[in-house]
Protein backbone atom coordinates (compact mmCIF):
# COMPACT_ATOMS: atom_id res chain seq x y z
CA UNK A 1 0.00 0.00 0.00
CA UNK A 2 1.53 3.09 -1.26
CA UNK A 3 1.17 6.81 0.96
CA UNK A 4 -2.13 8.80 -0.65
CA UNK A 5 -0.65 11.84 -0.69
CA UNK A 6 2.94 12.34 -0.69
CA UNK A 7 5.21 15.03 -1.44
CA UNK A 8 6.73 14.99 -4.81
CA UNK A 9 10.14 14.79 -4.45
CA UNK A 10 10.32 17.83 -7.43
CA UNK A 11 8.42 20.12 -4.94
CA UNK A 12 10.68 20.13 -2.48
CA UNK A 13 13.94 20.51 -4.51
CA UNK A 14 12.02 23.27 -5.85
CA UNK A 15 11.30 24.71 -2.87
CA UNK A 16 15.20 24.31 -1.51
CA UNK A 17 15.94 26.03 -5.00
CA UNK A 18 13.74 29.03 -4.42
CA UNK A 19 15.43 29.41 -0.94
CA UNK A 20 18.50 28.97 -2.37
CA UNK A 21 17.83 32.03 -5.05
CA UNK A 22 17.00 33.79 -1.96
CA UNK A 23 20.24 33.35 0.31
CA UNK A 24 22.31 33.71 -2.18
CA UNK A 25 20.49 37.11 -3.55
CA UNK A 26 20.28 38.36 -0.07
CA UNK A 27 24.42 37.42 0.74
CA UNK A 28 24.92 39.19 -2.16
CA UNK A 29 22.75 41.94 -1.73
CA UNK A 30 24.53 42.48 2.27
CA UNK A 31 28.07 42.12 0.90
CA UNK A 32 27.37 45.08 -1.67
CA UNK A 33 25.40 47.40 0.54
CA UNK A 34 28.16 46.65 3.57
CA UNK A 35 30.90 47.87 1.20
CA UNK A 36 28.41 50.83 -0.68
CA UNK A 37 28.19 51.84 3.06
CA UNK A 38 31.95 52.32 3.49
CA UNK A 39 33.46 52.58 0.22
CA UNK A 40 36.92 54.26 1.05
CA UNK A 41 37.18 51.41 3.38
CA UNK A 42 36.76 49.10 0.33
CA UNK A 43 38.82 51.14 -1.96
CA UNK A 44 41.62 50.90 0.84
CA UNK A 45 41.17 47.39 0.83
CA UNK A 46 41.02 46.62 -2.37
CA UNK A 47 44.40 48.45 -2.90
CA UNK A 48 46.09 45.69 -0.98
CA UNK A 49 45.53 43.56 -3.63
CA UNK A 50 47.70 45.70 -6.59
CA UNK A 51 45.52 44.84 -9.25
CA UNK A 52 46.57 47.81 -10.56
CA UNK A 53 48.51 51.04 -10.57
CA UNK A 54 46.06 53.25 -11.94
CA UNK A 55 44.03 55.70 -9.90
CA UNK A 56 41.30 55.99 -12.15
CA UNK A 57 40.56 52.43 -12.38
CA UNK A 58 41.24 51.43 -8.72
CA UNK A 59 38.36 54.04 -7.90
CA UNK A 60 36.47 52.66 -10.55
CA UNK A 61 36.35 49.31 -9.61
CA UNK A 62 35.99 50.10 -5.76
CA UNK A 63 33.29 52.47 -6.84
CA UNK A 64 30.94 50.37 -9.30
CA UNK A 65 31.55 46.36 -6.96
CA UNK A 66 29.18 47.01 -4.60
CA UNK A 67 26.66 48.64 -6.49
CA UNK A 68 27.18 45.69 -9.17
CA UNK A 69 26.68 43.36 -6.32
CA UNK A 70 23.82 45.16 -5.06
CA UNK A 71 22.41 44.84 -8.19
CA UNK A 72 22.80 41.04 -8.80
CA UNK A 73 21.46 40.55 -5.64
CA UNK A 74 18.08 42.23 -6.57
CA UNK A 75 18.08 40.54 -9.76
CA UNK A 76 18.08 37.32 -7.56
CA UNK A 77 15.69 38.30 -4.91
CA UNK A 78 12.81 39.24 -7.30
CA UNK A 79 13.73 36.56 -9.50
CA UNK A 80 14.52 38.43 -13.29
CA UNK A 81 17.02 36.45 -15.48
CA UNK A 82 18.47 34.44 -12.87
CA UNK A 83 20.52 32.30 -14.84
CA UNK A 84 22.45 35.18 -16.27
CA UNK A 85 23.10 36.72 -13.29
CA UNK A 86 24.03 33.22 -11.77
CA UNK A 87 26.85 33.11 -14.79
CA UNK A 88 28.01 36.65 -13.55
CA UNK A 89 27.71 35.93 -10.14
CA UNK A 90 29.68 32.42 -10.94
CA UNK A 91 32.50 34.08 -12.79
CA UNK A 92 32.59 37.24 -9.96
CA UNK A 93 33.02 34.74 -6.87
CA UNK A 94 35.19 32.71 -8.85
CA UNK A 95 37.59 35.68 -9.52
CA UNK A 96 37.09 36.89 -6.08
CA UNK A 97 38.40 33.44 -4.47
CA UNK A 98 41.49 33.28 -6.89
CA UNK A 99 42.66 36.97 -5.02
CA UNK A 100 42.08 36.20 -1.42
CA UNK A 101 43.53 32.86 -1.74
CA UNK A 102 46.49 34.74 -3.54
CA UNK A 103 46.91 37.41 -0.78
CA UNK A 104 46.08 34.56 1.81
CA UNK A 105 48.88 32.67 0.58
CA UNK A 106 51.19 36.13 0.75
CA UNK A 107 50.28 36.67 4.19
CA UNK A 108 50.57 33.23 5.07
CA UNK A 109 54.23 32.80 4.15
CA UNK A 110 55.16 36.56 5.46
CA UNK A 111 53.47 35.80 8.89
CA UNK A 112 55.13 32.31 8.65
CA UNK A 113 51.26 30.85 10.30
CA UNK A 114 49.77 27.91 9.19
CA UNK A 115 47.54 28.83 5.82
CA UNK A 116 44.21 28.45 8.13
CA UNK A 117 45.52 31.00 10.78
CA UNK A 118 45.24 33.83 8.79
CA UNK A 119 42.94 36.36 9.24
CA UNK A 120 42.56 39.77 7.93
CA UNK A 121 39.84 41.53 5.78
CA UNK A 122 39.69 40.77 1.96
CA UNK A 123 37.33 43.44 1.61
CA UNK A 124 34.62 40.94 1.13
CA UNK A 125 31.93 43.01 2.61
CA UNK A 126 31.69 40.61 6.10
CA UNK A 127 35.13 41.73 7.96
CA UNK A 128 38.02 40.11 9.21
CA UNK A 129 38.01 36.46 9.31
CA UNK A 130 39.81 33.66 8.82
CA UNK A 131 40.72 32.58 5.45
CA UNK A 132 39.65 29.00 5.62
CA UNK A 133 36.31 30.31 6.80
CA UNK A 134 35.81 32.76 3.97
CA UNK A 135 37.02 29.84 1.33
CA UNK A 136 34.58 27.86 2.66
CA UNK A 137 31.92 30.46 2.27
CA UNK A 138 32.99 31.20 -0.93
CA UNK A 139 32.37 27.96 -2.15
CA UNK A 140 29.52 27.76 -0.72
CA UNK A 141 27.72 30.83 -2.94
CA UNK A 142 29.65 29.42 -6.03
CA UNK A 143 27.69 25.93 -5.68
CA UNK A 144 24.34 27.99 -4.91
CA UNK A 145 25.20 30.26 -8.23
CA UNK A 146 26.13 26.93 -10.06
CA UNK A 147 23.07 25.28 -8.93
CA UNK A 148 20.89 28.33 -10.13
CA UNK A 149 22.78 28.80 -13.74
CA UNK A 150 21.94 24.96 -13.88
CA UNK A 151 18.46 25.95 -14.13
CA UNK A 152 17.12 25.76 -10.98
CA UNK A 153 14.98 28.37 -8.82
CA UNK A 154 12.26 29.20 -11.46
CA UNK A 155 9.45 29.26 -8.93
CA UNK A 156 8.61 33.14 -7.61
CA UNK A 157 10.43 34.58 -10.63
CA UNK A 158 8.91 37.77 -11.71
CA UNK A 159 11.30 36.83 -15.22
CA UNK A 160 12.93 33.97 -14.85
CA UNK A 161 13.94 34.88 -18.36
CA UNK A 162 14.73 37.70 -20.29
CA UNK A 163 14.43 35.53 -23.48
CA UNK A 164 11.03 36.80 -25.07
CA UNK A 165 8.01 33.80 -23.45
CA UNK A 166 6.32 32.07 -26.23
CA UNK A 167 2.88 33.74 -28.07
CA UNK A 168 -0.09 31.59 -26.42
CA UNK B 1 23.27 19.70 -28.93
CA UNK B 2 22.70 22.13 -30.81
CA UNK B 3 19.33 22.88 -28.48
CA UNK B 4 21.96 22.68 -25.29
CA UNK B 5 24.26 25.44 -27.20
CA UNK B 6 21.56 27.73 -27.97
CA UNK B 7 20.50 27.87 -24.47
CA UNK B 8 24.10 28.31 -23.25
CA UNK B 9 24.26 30.99 -25.91
CA UNK B 10 21.00 32.63 -24.19
CA UNK B 11 22.55 32.46 -21.06
CA UNK B 12 25.64 34.13 -21.91
CA UNK B 13 24.08 36.94 -23.64
CA UNK B 14 21.91 37.23 -20.21
CA UNK B 15 24.97 37.46 -18.78
CA UNK B 16 26.14 39.83 -20.51
CA UNK B 17 23.13 42.32 -20.41
CA UNK B 18 23.30 42.09 -16.94
CA UNK B 19 26.69 43.02 -16.61
CA UNK B 20 26.37 46.24 -18.66
CA UNK B 21 23.00 47.60 -16.90
CA UNK B 22 24.25 46.46 -13.68
CA UNK B 23 27.50 48.05 -14.61
CA UNK B 24 25.56 51.93 -15.70
CA UNK B 25 23.37 50.98 -12.63
CA UNK B 26 26.68 51.23 -10.45
CA UNK B 27 28.33 53.80 -11.72
CA UNK B 28 25.04 56.07 -11.82
CA UNK B 29 24.50 54.64 -7.73
CA UNK B 30 28.13 55.79 -7.00
CA UNK B 31 27.88 59.49 -8.84
CA UNK B 32 24.25 60.22 -6.84
CA UNK B 33 25.56 58.30 -3.11
CA UNK B 34 26.70 60.89 -0.93
CA UNK B 35 29.08 58.56 -0.22
CA UNK B 36 30.22 57.83 -3.42
CA UNK B 37 34.25 57.98 -4.80
CA UNK B 38 35.52 60.33 -6.95
CA UNK B 39 36.50 58.88 -10.01
CA UNK B 40 39.11 61.07 -11.00
CA UNK B 41 41.11 61.68 -7.48
CA UNK B 42 44.23 60.36 -6.34
CA UNK B 43 43.15 58.65 -3.22
CA UNK B 44 46.67 57.59 -2.25
CA UNK B 45 49.59 59.88 -2.66
CA UNK B 46 52.54 58.37 -2.96
CA UNK B 47 55.25 59.38 -0.07
CA UNK B 48 57.62 57.66 2.23
CA UNK B 49 57.45 58.33 6.64
CA UNK B 50 60.61 58.73 7.84
CA UNK B 51 60.99 58.98 11.78
CA UNK B 52 63.21 62.31 12.86
CA UNK B 53 63.18 63.82 16.08
CA UNK B 54 60.81 66.56 17.42
CA UNK B 55 61.85 69.90 16.91
CA UNK B 56 62.18 72.57 20.35
CA UNK B 57 59.27 74.14 20.78
CA UNK B 58 58.80 77.56 22.00
CA UNK B 59 57.66 77.55 25.78
CA UNK B 60 54.72 80.19 26.28
CA UNK B 61 51.81 79.62 28.72
CA UNK B 62 48.60 78.18 27.74
CA UNK B 63 47.11 74.71 27.28
CA UNK B 64 48.40 72.92 23.93
CA UNK B 65 45.48 71.04 22.76
CA UNK B 66 43.73 73.80 21.92
CA UNK B 67 43.19 75.04 18.90
CA UNK B 68 42.23 78.33 18.39
CA UNK B 69 43.80 80.44 15.90
CA UNK B 70 46.58 82.46 16.64
CA UNK B 71 48.85 84.45 15.23
CA UNK B 72 52.04 82.55 14.14
CA UNK B 73 55.17 82.42 16.46
CA UNK B 74 58.27 82.27 15.78
CA UNK B 75 59.38 78.31 15.81
CA UNK B 76 63.00 77.53 15.74
CA UNK B 77 62.84 75.37 12.30
CA UNK B 78 62.28 71.42 12.76
CA UNK B 79 63.99 68.63 11.36
CA UNK B 80 63.07 69.09 7.37
CA UNK B 81 62.17 66.02 5.13
CA UNK B 82 65.26 65.64 2.49
CA UNK B 83 62.70 65.20 -0.10
CA UNK B 84 59.25 66.61 -0.67
CA UNK B 85 56.86 63.39 -0.22
CA UNK B 86 58.48 62.53 3.28
CA UNK B 87 56.71 63.55 6.38
CA UNK B 88 58.69 63.40 9.46
CA UNK B 89 57.45 61.36 12.23
CA UNK B 90 56.83 61.78 16.06
CA UNK B 91 56.40 59.15 18.48
CA UNK B 92 54.28 58.70 21.62
CA UNK B 93 56.13 60.22 24.18
CA UNK B 94 57.17 63.31 21.89
CA UNK B 95 52.69 63.48 20.81
CA UNK B 96 52.31 63.43 24.54
CA UNK B 97 54.56 66.07 25.56
CA UNK B 98 53.06 67.95 22.73
CA UNK B 99 49.67 67.32 24.73
CA UNK B 100 50.69 67.72 28.02
CA UNK B 101 52.88 70.77 27.62
CA UNK B 102 50.83 73.34 29.19
CA UNK B 103 53.72 76.14 28.01
CA UNK B 104 52.53 76.76 24.76
CA UNK B 105 50.34 79.45 23.64
CA UNK B 106 46.41 78.50 21.95
CA UNK B 107 46.74 77.25 18.69
CA UNK B 108 50.33 77.07 18.54
CA UNK B 109 50.19 73.04 18.22
CA UNK B 110 46.82 71.60 16.80
CA UNK B 111 46.28 67.71 16.86
CA UNK B 112 44.79 66.75 13.11
CA UNK B 113 42.41 63.33 13.25
CA UNK B 114 42.81 62.30 9.95
CA UNK B 115 40.53 59.50 10.39
CA UNK B 116 36.81 58.75 9.09
CA UNK B 117 33.96 60.58 10.91
CA UNK B 118 32.62 57.58 13.15
CA UNK B 119 35.79 56.81 13.79
CA UNK B 120 36.28 60.03 15.48
CA UNK B 121 32.72 60.80 17.03
CA UNK B 122 33.57 57.00 18.62
CA UNK B 123 37.21 59.11 20.35
CA UNK B 124 39.35 61.43 19.23
CA UNK B 125 42.56 63.47 20.66
CA UNK B 126 40.76 66.00 22.50
CA UNK B 127 40.61 69.36 20.40
CA UNK B 128 41.69 67.53 17.48
CA UNK B 129 40.46 68.75 14.43
CA UNK B 130 38.73 66.54 12.45
CA UNK B 131 39.54 65.63 8.33
CA UNK B 132 39.38 62.82 6.80
CA UNK B 133 41.32 62.90 4.00
CA UNK B 134 39.14 61.24 1.88
CA UNK B 135 36.77 64.07 1.99
CA UNK B 136 38.90 66.88 1.80
CA UNK B 137 36.42 69.51 0.53
CA UNK B 138 33.95 68.73 3.75
CA UNK B 139 36.95 70.11 5.93
CA UNK B 140 39.27 72.20 4.32
CA UNK B 141 37.22 75.27 5.70
CA UNK B 142 37.75 74.60 9.08
CA UNK B 143 41.24 73.10 8.84
CA UNK B 144 42.87 75.12 6.85
CA UNK B 145 42.63 78.59 8.95
CA UNK B 146 43.98 76.60 11.63
CA UNK B 147 46.63 75.21 10.11
CA UNK B 148 48.05 78.32 8.68
CA UNK B 149 48.44 79.90 11.59
CA UNK B 150 49.66 77.18 13.55
CA UNK B 151 53.13 76.09 14.60
CA UNK B 152 52.91 72.67 14.49
CA UNK B 153 50.91 70.41 13.01
CA UNK B 154 50.26 66.70 14.39
CA UNK B 155 48.71 64.50 12.28
CA UNK B 156 47.36 60.94 13.67
CA UNK B 157 45.42 58.13 12.11
CA UNK B 158 44.37 54.58 14.09
CA UNK B 159 48.12 53.61 14.11
CA UNK B 160 50.16 50.42 12.96
CA UNK B 161 49.75 50.41 9.20
CA UNK B 162 47.10 53.09 8.96
CA UNK B 163 47.91 55.85 6.54
CA UNK B 164 45.95 58.06 6.33
CA UNK B 165 47.88 60.44 8.10
CA UNK B 166 50.60 60.27 5.56
CA UNK B 167 47.42 61.19 2.94
CA UNK B 168 46.27 64.08 4.77
CA UNK B 169 49.63 65.33 5.38
CA UNK B 170 50.50 65.11 1.71
CA UNK B 171 47.33 66.78 1.14
CA UNK B 172 48.14 69.77 2.72
CA UNK B 173 51.38 70.33 2.14
CA UNK B 174 49.29 70.23 -1.55
CA UNK B 175 47.47 73.43 -0.24
CA UNK B 176 50.46 75.44 0.46
CA UNK B 177 50.54 74.39 4.03
CA UNK B 178 54.44 74.81 4.64
CA UNK B 179 55.74 70.79 5.50
CA UNK B 180 58.34 72.04 7.97
CA UNK B 181 55.85 72.33 10.66
CA UNK B 182 53.84 68.62 9.64
CA UNK B 183 54.02 65.59 11.34
CA UNK B 184 52.92 62.55 11.98
CA UNK B 185 51.97 61.05 15.27
CA UNK B 186 52.92 57.19 13.84
CA UNK B 187 51.81 55.71 17.11
CA UNK B 188 47.97 57.33 16.34
CA UNK B 189 44.54 56.71 18.61
CA UNK B 190 45.61 53.01 19.09
CA UNK B 191 48.72 53.96 20.80
CA UNK B 192 47.50 57.26 22.62
CA UNK B 193 44.75 55.08 24.18
CA UNK B 194 46.40 51.94 24.98
CA UNK B 195 49.05 54.43 27.65
CA UNK B 196 45.41 56.03 28.55
CA UNK B 197 45.42 58.90 27.39
CA UNK B 198 42.07 61.08 27.38
CA UNK B 199 40.18 61.00 24.18
CA UNK B 200 37.47 63.54 23.21
CA UNK B 201 34.07 61.68 22.42
CA UNK B 202 31.38 63.35 19.61
CA UNK B 203 31.91 66.66 18.23
CA UNK B 204 35.34 68.35 18.85
CA UNK B 205 35.43 70.40 22.15
CA UNK B 206 32.49 68.29 23.33
CA UNK B 207 33.46 68.31 26.21
CA UNK B 208 33.00 64.49 27.07
CA UNK B 209 36.51 63.08 28.13
CA UNK B 210 36.70 59.64 28.75
CA UNK B 211 40.04 57.62 29.51
CA UNK B 212 40.38 53.77 28.17
CA UNK B 213 40.78 50.68 30.59
CA UNK B 214 42.75 48.43 28.77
Amino acid sequence: MTNPDPIPKAAVVNLFTVLARWLLGATILYLGLNKALHPVDFLKLLRQYDLTPDALLLNSLAAALPWFEIFCGLLLLAGIAVRGTALTLTLLLASFTVLVLHRALLLGVAQNIPFCAVKFDCGCGAGEEFVCRKLLENLLLLVLSGWLLAGRGRQFSLRYSLKKPPAR
Amino acid sequence: MINRLRAAGRILLEAVLVAAVGAAFAFAANQVSPRGLVLARNYFPTGTNEAVRMPTIPVVPDNVASTNPAPAVAAPSPVSPTNTQEVPWIDGPQAMQLFHDSHLKPGAVIFIDARDEGRYQEGHVPGAYEFDPYHPEKYFPEVLPVCRTAEQIVIYCNGGDCDDSKTAALLLKEVGIPDQKIFIYGGGIAEWTSTHQPVETGARNSGTLKIAIQ
